[in-house]
């Protein structure tokens, strides 16, 4: 199992539906195992869905304070119902409600930050989140891939790094684009464009994004002498 | 985590977020002197929030209190139920494994687990691999998340993925796909001169 190489023989023989079921399956696995180049990807994709969050952090602290609100309620309601005195607080806060009016400033800030807080909740609930997450391209109908925006940066800048008359990069990757910021200490600017607009497309096609980003690069020379 | 509690928890938030939102809308808007439409619970700037009569309005009924105490459980079960079920860490323990003679047998998840993810952090490239197992019993599911070395084709690597430790996996348990999750990032790493 540990060998990778071995694809063909290390694993457990299957019954045969299993196996003629995915014929090109084993055979992509033996040519993997060779390390050889990149195999060309099958060009269906375009239409990946983005990865939409679970919102468990959200979820959770709504769900805490909803207990605790109504836990705390329930126990003084049941304590009041059992011929107990109602706790400070409830009393206090039946007065306040009674005699704040509506233009009152504490209130309106009250509701001003209720009103935000809901539009954040809306807006929680409504979009995907997951924005540093980029879909990759399906290579394999039962695998959903993503691959973080700070790491698609890093490999487009360890490829910038690799053109000569390169000094240094600084790439920012955003949903749709890729800006590329190189400093250059020799050879014509122009000449160090093209190099890295070639470089840096050929690197995006490698990153495997299903919406691979738009390309933009901008050269400087260096200010100081290298 | 299940698609049905990605569902409830997103609809459950929105729900909260539009009753704060019509709440505390509208005591701004007529706290600010927008004229309310006369059914409305507010009438004007000078109102207050909830008066005493509004409060004890259907406290000497019969059915008020405990229908306020049950309509409080029933928050306070349905909560606790979703706060349990969001921190609970779903791990799947066994799969089903089809041995094709009619018999079944029971593989441990740690075990492909633990399998999947050293065979995914010995790929080209990959620095470090974590595997985990959602999904039930006889249709398991994995969540792998990859840590990238410098100098590799993300696309590249999740080929590998795929075709190596992925297709093993699936293949060595007998199922008849493995749907899978990946998330690849990379190692933080200085930018390095090639000399």
């Amino acid at each position: 199992m540990s060998e990778p190489q071995g694809s063909e023989g290390t694993t457990q023989r299957l019954p045969v539906i299993e196996r003629a079921a995915e014929p090109d399956q084993r055979d992509q696995a033996a040519s993997a195992a060779a390390y050889g180049p990149p195999p060309v990807l099958e060009g269906d994709a375009g239409g990946e869905r983005r990865f939409w969050s679970a919102r468990r952090i959200p979820a959770g602290i709504v769900a805490l304070l909803l207990l605790l609100v109504a836990g705390v309620f329930l126990y003084d309601i049941a304590a009041v119902r059992a011929n107990r005195p109602a706790m400070h607080w409830r009393r206090e806060l039946a007065r306040q409600l009674a005699e704040r009016p509506l233009d009152d400033t504490w209130v309106l800030v009250g509701a001003g930050v209720a009103a935000a807080l809901g539009l954040w909740l809306i807006l929680l609930a409504t979009t995907p989140g997951l924005r540093a997450v980029l879909p990759m391209r399906r290579t394999h109908p039962d695998v959903r891939a993503g691959l973080h925006r700070d790491a698609a940066a890093m490999v487009l800048r360890d490829r910038a790094m690799e053109v000569a008359g390169v000094q240094s990069v600084r790439v920012r990757t955003r949903r749709a684009k890729a800006e590329v910021r190189a400093v250059s200490h020799f050879r014509e600017l122009d000449d160090v464009r093209a190099d890295l607009d070639a470089t840096l497309a050929e690197a995006i096609r490698g990153l495997g994004l299903a919406r691979p980003p738009a390309l933009s690069v901008h050269v400087v020379r260096t200010t100081r002498k290298g | 985590m299940s698609a049905v509690l990605r569902t409830v928890n997103r609809v459950l938030i929105g729900l909260v977020g539009l009753v704060l939102l019509a709440v505390g809308g509208s005591v701004l808007a007529v706290g600010l002197g927008l004229n309310p439409p006369s059914w409305w619970i507010h009438d004007a700037g000078d109102d207050v929030l909830l008066s005493d009569a509004e409060r004890t309005r259907w406290q000497d009924a019969g059915w008020w209190w405990p229908t306020v105490i049950a309509a409080l459980a029933l928050v306070v079960l349905l909560t606790l139920w979703w706060l349990t079920a969001v921190l609970r860490r779903r791990r799947l323990t066994e799969v089903r494994v089809n041995t094709g003679d009619g018999e079944g047998a029971l593989l441990r998840g740690r075990a492909l687990e633990s399998v999947l993810t050293s065979e995914a952090a010995q790929l080209d490239g990959v620095q470090r691999a974590h595997a985990h197992l959602t999904g039930r019993p006889d249709a398991p599911q994995t969540r792998v998340h990859l840590q990238l070395e410098p100098h590799v084709d993300p696309g590249t690597t999740l080929n590998y993925l795929t075709t190596d430790a992925l297709a093993h996996a699936r293949d060595s348990a007998g199922l008849k796909s493995l749907p899978a999750e990946v998330r690849l990032t990379g190692v933080k790493h200085k930018a390095e001169r090639v000399s």
